[in-house]
């Protein structure tokens, strides 16, 4: 009695759930433009625009050397740090967008190599590798 | 090859799902509020009670954005403005709290005579609707949030479900075996209903101005400017919420059999069942695109479903079996060490225990 063979709809990923850390409404979430502006101290109007720019093109820069460090993390071997003094080490795969979880491969975990993993950014204390 | 429905699986309560409720479609894409019973799994830590956390959603994916933080029991009721810049919600602690959807900070508190149940923003924002178990409908000016509520009395037995309609001239409400029509600049009763049994759900529809209402195992449709009846459908169960489709092709039920039905609306014929949920469904609404619509149960899950399966959106990809190798049909879960034959056994049933086995990657 064979039920007729069907296909499960495939996804991207599963939704995500709470972060377990704080309340959300993320500071740099979609919306973040939209929140009412902390009132600030009076200052110079000139200075204080070119002040923001300069951190704006700092955070800037920040972003892309850290996107550049993912970009020359991929193929090479890297140590995870993890909670309760777990280290594992794998092959860099990929990211996805939002940074919140890693594609791995022949990831060497106390229990045994998994050939292909994701690991979940939060879990993550640190990481380490050689270029 | 036949697709079948995969369910998007929203954890975070623990407790059972009351109500759910979307925003318009924004610059931003639409969200989805959720309120629960009780505490959810997260933030032990900054609230030891087991209070009811609301919970803003992104509307396409599921994706959680951030939890209301405040209400001092289980949240019975909640709802986004049309921007989704507002949310409110109605809390078992007597209070109904307006909220920044933005920041996810508190606004307002509106103390009530007892549980309410049901709040609902006018179409610009400035007025909030409150009904509860003291049966008094409230109108609160959210410009003069001070200012003493207007009342409306009437009701009998506790108000569950309270709706601006007619542009918002109009109100309607349900306590539990009558519908109520009231004018708004008067503040009298127009017309009423009255049903045998408990009413479960109110829908309201502003295209084309129908009301969904479901009693028992019927789902009906009725005028919201008249109250005259339409037509309605019996389910093979207990219906507890019923949604009908924007564009009016279909409507979506759930209730004590942990099933949702699809309707198509015109003939009335069942389209689609689905199992997934473990528990009683107490809330379904269509997305505003119509793409998909949520249901909130018993067991603590909202799920998303998709109003046409296999289509690409939000976190559903289409995939043509003939456009690349067979693999590619396969879904990819990110699942490493389950192997193909386990795949298609727990895939067997028309559930998620895919999700369940796996606790460390449950959203």
């Amino acid at each position: 009695m064979q039920t007729p063979v069907t296909i499960p709809v495939p996804v991207l990923r599963l939704p995500r759930g709470p972060d377990g850390f704080s309340r959300g409404f993320a500071p740099d979430g979609r919306r973040a433009p939209l929140k009412p502006e902390v009132p600030q101290i009076q200052e110079c109007p000139i200075a204080q625009e070119s002040l923001e720019s300069q951190e704006q093109r700092a955070r800037a820069a920040l972003r892309e050397r850290y996107l550049r460090s993912l970009l020359a993390m991929v193929g090479h071997q890297v140590s995870f740090t993890l909670h309760e003094g777990v280290r594992v080490a794998a092959h860099f795969g990929a990211t996805d967008l939002d940074v919140a979880n890693f594609y791995v491969s022949q990831l060497q975990t106390p229990i045994g190599v998994q050939a292909e993993a994701l690991l979940r950014c939060s879990d993550i204390i640190s990481y380490t590798f050689k270029p | 090859m036949a697709m079948r429905q995969t369910p998007l699986t929203c954890s975070g309560h623990t407790r059972p799902v009351v109500d759910l409720a979307f925003s318009g479609i924004t610059p931003y894409g639409y969200f989805l509020i959720s309120a629960c019973k009780g505490a959810g799994q997260h933030l032990p830590a900054l609230s030891g009670q087991r209070y009811g956390k609301p919970m803003l959603r992104q509307g396409d994916t599921g994706d959680w954005i951030g939890t209301f933080l405040g209400h001092k029991g289980a949240v019975w009721g909640a709802t986004l403005n049309k921007d989704a810049s507002k949310a409110a919600t109605a809390a078992a602690d007597f209070t109904a709290k307006v909220w920044d959807a933005v920041s996810g900070d508190e606004l307002m508190t509106l103390a009530h005579k007892h549980i309410v149940k049901t709040v609902d923003f006018t179409q610009d924002s400035n007025y909030l609707l409150t009904g509860g178990q003291d049966k008094l409908l409230r109108i609160y000016d959210l410009n003069k949030p001070e200012a003493e509520p207007k009342e409306i009395s009437g009701h009998t037995s506790g108000i569950k479900k309270a709706l601006w309609c007619s542009e918002d001239k109009q109100i309607l409400s349900a306590d539990d075996k009558t519908v109520r029509l009231w004018d708004h600049a008067t503040m009298t009763e127009v017309k009423s209903l009255n049903f045998n049994m408990s009413v479960s759900s109110m829908e309201y529809i502003p295209e084309g101005e129908i009301l969904v209402i479901t009693y028992g195992r019927s789902i009906a449709f009725h005028s919201a400017v008249s109250l005259d009846p339409i037509k309605s459908f019996e389910a093979p169960a207990t219906i507890n919420s019923a949604s009908l489709h924007p564009e009016k092709e279909f409507l979506v039920a759930g209730g004590e059999d942990f099933k949702l039905y699809k309707y198509d609306y015109n003939s009335g014929e069942e389209l689609e069942s689905y199992k997934g949920h473990f528990g009683p469904i107490h809330c379904v609404r269509f997305s505003p695109d119509g793409e998909l619509y949520a249901s909130g149960s018993e067991d603590g899950t909202l799920r998303l479903w998709q109003t046409v399966v296999g289509k690409t959106y939000g976190l559903w990809k289409c995939v043509l079996p003939e456009e690349d190798s067979a693999e590619l049909a396969k879904p990819k879960l990110g699942f490493p060490e389950t192997t193909e034959e386990e795949l298609e056994e727990m895939t067997s049933e028309n559930s998620d225990c895919i999700y369940s086995s796996t606790p460390d990657v449950k959203a």
